[in-house]
């Protein structure tokens, strides 16, 4: 299968990974532990987008707003949609990073990550080590998805997902 | 926005394909043959390629600037100009009522109204402001992975393309099975992978 042909195929899986952090997220109290005991703090802003074009007819909605219109999100799970955009704030012992993530191409737009140390006179070793550690912040945010979409690939590929993880995501969800 | 800045987009590349012979000369010939350069054909298209991700105007890369530690740093520019529709179509009006008064025809051929148009498009090209656009690339070598801060589907094809042109290696977009496909050990998982299916998550 090429790239394109994946895109079409198995696009469900960012939307499916991004839905069931919704639900993690909420259920844990943000709290999620992840291999290895190590915990990482997910919160869901009020904005996403919803899509349902695993069928025929594609809807989308879109929802931006205040905290409690997360509940339109809810309602858009029940009618069957997943989540294809999120806007979220993840942190780790040390440091937070915000992005918005896209399911289908697991893209990050607007990710920010903590400040960097200003550059103090420009040169050249200043420059690359302001390079790197910004790369080095990047790498550690997309990390924690990682992380985060590890464990879901997990569950997903488990028979723990039929018989356990989908009754409490639709409980949660009605 | 690029890297520099504080709030970045990023498109995560697998890097495919083998480089043959000493790897950083080989990356050092593949910089040098992509650098920005200015084109000379028809179109939108006034020049792309490499640059310093310092600086979008330097295209030299003195002493392999692209190279931080195991990354290669870089930005993709590209230039292009639009006339706009209205401005050209006033051009075409004048010239086209010049050459009439000169040649006295009473119309011009089909054939000749597009050479006018196009040689009129080319000419103003010369005149207007190009539109520049700059995307950070950033190649991690030792992990086989590059970031690249654009989203759009026809700037991403662009680096793409020029990727390959450069270094005849192959960005893979990282989606999310092809990442799952990497986090998965056994044989058994990757076929329980493979046939995994969109399932209804609504109660």
């Amino acid at each position: 299968m090429d790239f394109l042909d994946i895109l079409r195929e198995k696009a469900f899986l960012g939307r499916e990974f991004l839905t069931w952090l919704w639900f993690k997220s909420e259920q844990t109290g943000g709290s999620i532990e992840i291999d290895g005991g190590k915990v990482i703090e997910v919160v869901f802003h009020a904005r996403m987008t919803l899509d349902l074009t695993d069928v025929d007819t594609p809807q989308i909605v879109t929802i931006k707003g205040e905290f409690s219109e997360l509940r339109e999100g809810l309602a858009a799970i029940r009618e069957g949609k997943k989540i294809e955009e999120a806007k979220i704030s993840i942190k780790n012992s040390e440091n937070e990073f915000s992005m918005i993530i896209k399911g289908s191409w697991f893209s990050f737009g607007s990710l920010r990550t903590p400040k960097t140390a200003p550059l103090e006179d420009g040169g050249d070793e200043d420059t690359e080590g302001a390079f790197l550690e910004k790369m080095g912040l990047m790498e550690e945010g997309i990390g924690l998805i990682d992380s985060l979409f590890e464990q879901f690939v997990k569950i997903r590929i488990s028979d723990d997902w039929d018989v356990k993880e989908i009754p409490k995501i639709r409980k949660w969800a009605s | 926005m690029g890297f520099a800045s504080r709030s970045v987009s990023v498109m995560r590349y697998r890097v495919k394909g083998n480089i043959e012979g000493s790897f950083w000369d080989s990356i050092h010939d593949g910089v040098k043959r992509g650098s920005y350069s200015r084109t000379d054909q028809p179109g939108e298209l006034i020049g792309f390629g490499w640059t310093s991700i310092d600086d979008f105007d330097n295209y030299e890369f003195h002493g392999a600037s692209y190279v931080r530690s195991n990354y290669v740093a870089l930005s993709f520019r590209i230039d292009t100009v639009r006339i706009p529709p209205r401005i050209l179509e006033t051009e075409v009006k004048k010239e086209r009522r010049k050459l009439l008064e000169r040649t006295g025809q009473k119309r011009m051929s089909a054939n000749q109204m597009r050479e006018m148009k196009e040689a009129l498009k080319e000419s103003l090209k010369r005149q207007v402001f190009p539109s520049i656009q700059v995307f950070d690339l950033v190649w991690d070598t030792a992990a086989s992975v590059a970031y690249l801060s654009a989203l759009s589907p026809r700037s991403r094809e662009r680096v793409e393309d020029h990727f390959k042109k450069s270094f005849g290696l192959s960005l893979i977009p990282l989606l999310p099975y092809i990442r799952s496909t990497e986090m998965v050990a056994t044989e058994k998982d990757r076929l329980s992978l493979e046939q995994v299916r969109s399932c209804v998550m609504a109660p």
